[in-house]
């Protein structure tokens, strides 16, 4: 058992070690300005982000991310579930959602911009509103795709609308619902490094703007370095929580 | 469609909008026919589609053969996945500020951005698709004696076609919005630098009409790729 497990963590982990080591050997006697050693890029970003710049640049970049998407996916969830549900109202919004959903949401910012010029509303609105419309459709279609059986059931055991809705179509529909929260989760990151990129004071992005312009090739790496893994850190954590609340769902698959 | 036009044109008219920096539907609107007999919006979408277009068949070229191969070796896919797994999630925006001082603001960069953006997701989903075969179907084939070339010609390849042909479809709306973003962000050239311009020179209308434009590419692109998806894995679905 233990031996399994060893030998499928030096099956997936030696081709990332690897990878990581022959950049930094290959680097070490680099001379050429854009790409510094790796050994210097790692100096400078313990000496930047361990952790004097955190609080400056970091916190205010994550508090954006999460109170954006927090807000988008609420609005998503809230305006899925009336959509879903009302046949009348989907005919009425659904080509206006579709039309909004074609527009890449970062060309939303320079809007969000005009309106609100660059300020700390307008980063968590356009991020927001980036955020809304994964979700929204992943719960309209999650409400058509809920298994007519159930619906009836819920029917036999007289349940409410209203608790039809929270305690067996939703429910139903989490695992669609959960995706579209992921992809929800991935493009308000990408708008907020977007509201950054296109000017602002603080944030990661920025810093790393800034330092492009500075020709500060090492200080932009490292920001690109810590914007890619929380990318990737965010979605771990997504992942995680997804597997805590559809835990009945994954076992039931197991079981069927 | 039109209900919501209208209830655009009322609130930014009458309603909390009215006198705010949101033009409303009818000065979008002129704005974007004003702006569809400029060349030069012409030749930005022209070179928005070349970004977009030369990228997504880059990535496809490279991404569908390495994928492919990949899958074949249960040994590269078990040491390549967690690399995948990495790369797949990073949103291609977070490497612009590298990728501009290597390329400067130019088309080649717009191009590196899309292949990066869709390489790595090809790559899983061809390797994906090659390795998640059903195992009665490779059985039946052994069964009839198949060559292990006969077998990944005629069953692993035509197996792996739905999931590259789901992965081809995100790549072809993920190359639109990465050539915009290029433009925007990166400053290549494209519908995306115009649309800076617009913004910065305080030009509203011209900035909301080109949103209009991006929603109409994107969808006009959807559709003309479900239809030749439609025609070429047509025994799926």
């Amino acid at each position: 058992m233990i031996k399994e497990i060893s030998k499928n963590a030096i099956h997936s982990l030696w081709l990332p070690v690897a990878l990581v080591a022959s950049w930094w050997i290959f680097s070490t006697n680099s001379q050429d300005p854009y790409f510094p050693p790796l050994r210097v890029i790692w100096e400078q970003f313990v000496y930047l982000w361990v952790f004097d710049n955190v609080p400056v640049h970091v916190v205010p970049s994550l508090i954006n991310l999460f109170s954006g998407f927090f807000f988008g996916v609420f609005i998503g969830i809230a305006g899925g579930v009336v959509i879903g549900t009302n046949q009348g109202v989907a005919r009425f919004v659904e080509p206006a959602i579709d039309f909004i959903r074609s527009i890449p949401a970062v060309a939303t910012v320079p809007i969000f911009i005009m309106i609100f010029g660059l300020s700390y509303e307008m980063r968590i609105a356009a991020i927001a509103f980036a955020a809304i419309f994964p979700t929204m459709l992943a719960v309209i279609q999650g409400m058509h795709s809920n298994n007519p059986t159930l619906l009836d059931t819920a029917k036999v055991f007289r349940l409410t609308p209203f608790q039809t809705l929270v305690r067996v179509r939703i429910p139903a529909a989490g695992p669609i619902i959960f995706s579209g929260i992921q992809v929800s989760l991935q493009v308000a990151f990408v708008v907020t490094i977007a509201s950054e990129l296109l000017g602002s004071g603080f944030g990661i992005g920025a810093f790393t703007l800034i330092a492009t312009d500075a020709f500060l090739i090492t200080d932009a790496w490292t920001g690109v370095i810590l914007m890619g893994t929380l990318g990737f850190l965010v979605n771990v954590i997504f992942n995680l929580v997804e597997r805590r609340a559809l835990r009945w769902y994954l076992v039931s698959k197991k079981l069927s | 469609m039109l209900g919501l036009m209208l209830l655009w044109q009322l609130g930014t008219s009458f309603g909390p909008l009215a006198g705010g920096s949101l033009p409303s539907a009818i000065d979008a609107l002129s704005a974007l026919g004003a702006l569809l007999v400029l060349p030069e919006i012409w030749i930005a979408m022209s070179q928005t589609m070349y970004i977009a277009l030369a990228g997504l068949f880059a990535s496809v070229l490279l991404g569908i053969p390495a994928g492919v191969l990949i899958g074949l070796s249960p040994f590269a896919y078990k040491s390549l996945k967690p690399v995948l797994d990495f790369f797949k999630v990073i949103p291609p925006i977070v490497i612009i500020p590298i990728v501009i001082v290597v390329f400067g603001p130019t088309s080649e960069m717009g191009i590196f951005l899309v292949v990066f953006a869709n390489f790595f997701m090809l790559v899983f989903q061809s390797a994906y698709g090659v390795r998640h075969l059903d195992s009665v179907l490779l059985d039946t084939l052994r069964c009839y004696g198949m060559s292990k070339w006969d077998e990944i010609w005629h069953a692993r390849i035509p197996g792996a076609l739905p999931f590259i042909a789901v992965g081809v479809r995100i790549a072809v709306a993920v190359s639109m919005v990465v050539a915009v973003v290029a433009g925007l962000i990166g400053g290549a050239p494209s519908l995306g630098q115009q649309m800076l311009l617009y913004q910065s020179s305080g030009q509203p209308n011209q900035t909301f009409a080109l949103v209009i434009v991006f929603g109409i590419l994107g969808l006009s692109l959807a559709r003309t790729y479900s239809i030749i998806q439609r025609k070429v894995v047509f025994w799926t679905d």
